[in-house]
């Protein structure tokens, strides 16, 4: 598996946990863990976003790679 | 009028009358009571079986006698409700059998309690031995109750300094496939989502025996048909694990790159990562 494949995962697996997180914080009933998840939901969209930069980054370097 | 026809009558309305005023006497248990409220209850039981029967030919005097027995402990428990004398007066006061883990002597024999019997209520308490007990005392109903040595004491998550979120009782939303909605409301649901839940599961309502909503708004759910699996909610489990493996990518990204600006954005992200499932942990896992 080449680097950019092996982010693309990781960001779509992030993304899968992201949804959960949002779920969680929406239905837990008690306010500081409600604020926690919503902590770790800004959390994992900066790293979200960080990673989706960094792929254009790989995918402009290598583009034999690039796979839609 | 014919003897049987009055006791009919007169038993009928003792029943009822009875238990409205043992339902305004209180909730305390029989074996909460002092030993003076077991006296209370007996005369009183006493007093509508003679007057059942019967036995008792005077109404009014009956009455006369079971209307004090009813409202005296009534006048006695406000009574001791205000004032702190009164109450140590009518229930008695505790009295202290082991202090700083030494047996009080004096105190045994004034309750005429022998050591045998002291032991014999430790135990029954769970604390075998005597050198565990740091405090015992045996309240005014005659239960002993006893505080270990804080080095014996059942260890709490405290203790151990881990942080655990907080938990309050699940709500029950169906009893017997019927969907309950005041407890629902409770905790802001509606039935609209407590039939998408179940159609995730597959599961129909009328199969349902026991639903229950815990505190991060999970659905846990009891069938009737017992042979019907379902797979058990690992939800919370699972995005642990995830975020984990995420973590863990991040780390090999970072030490596989060899662009500087690359790499401390990785270990950044790492760190950062690290320190939310850190804080998730005690809500993830429990």
């Amino acid at each position: 598996m080449t680097v950019g494949a092996s982010v693309k995962q990781t960001l779509a697996n992030l993304k899968g946990a992201q949804g959960t997180l949002r779920t969680y914080s929406i239905k837990v009933q008690d306010e500081s863990a409600r604020s926690i998840y919503a902590e770790a939901l800004m959390t994992t969209n900066k790293v979200i976003d960080d990673l989706n930069k960094r792929l254009k980054t790989i995918e402009l370097e290598e583009p034999q790679y690039r796979a839609y | 009028m014919k003897d049987w026809i009055e006791i009919l009558i007169r038993s009928i309305a003792l029943f009822f009358i009875t238990f409205a005023f043992i339902r305004i006497m209180g909730k305390r248990q029989l074996i909460r009571m002092t030993p003076f409220q077991f006296i209370n209850y007996s005369v009183i039981a006493i007093l509508v079986a003679l007057m059942a029967t019967n036995l008792i030919k005077n109404l009014a005097f009956g009455f006369i006698t079971l209307g004090i027995w009813f409202l005296f402990p009534i006048a006695l428990d406000y009574l001791s409700m205000k004032s702190k004398w009164i109450h140590d007066l009518v229930y008695g006061k505790e009295t202290i059998l082991v202090k700083h883990g030494k047996v009080m002597e004096e105190s045994l024999s004034q309750l005429r309690l022998t050591g045998e019997e002291l032991l014999k209520e430790l135990r029954s308490k769970n604390a075998f031995n005597l050198a565990d007990v740091e405090f015992a005392i045996m309240e005014s109903t005659g239960e002993i109750n006893l505080l270990l040595k804080s080095d014996k004491n059942p260890i709490t998550p405290h203790n151990l300094g881990t942080i655990v979120s907080p938990q309050s009782a699940p709500q029950t939303v169906i009893l017997d496939g019927t969907i309950l909605d005041e407890p629902l409301k409770n905790m802001g649901l509606n039935r609209g989502w407590l039939n998408v839940e179940l159609e995730t599961m597959e599961v129909s309502l009328d199969n349902v025996f026991i639903a229950q909503v815990d505190s991060s708004g999970d659905l846990y759910v009891d069938l009737f048909d017992d042979s019907v699996q379902l797979p058990e909610a690992k939800v919370q489990e699972l995005l642990y694990a995830t975020l984990e493996k995420i973590q863990a990518d991040l780390c090999s990204f970072a030490l596989d790159t060899d662009n500087q600006k690359a790499k401390s954005m990785y270990s950044n992200n790492a760190h950062e990562f690290q320190e939310m499932i850190k804080k998730l942990e005690p809500h993830l896992l429990r």
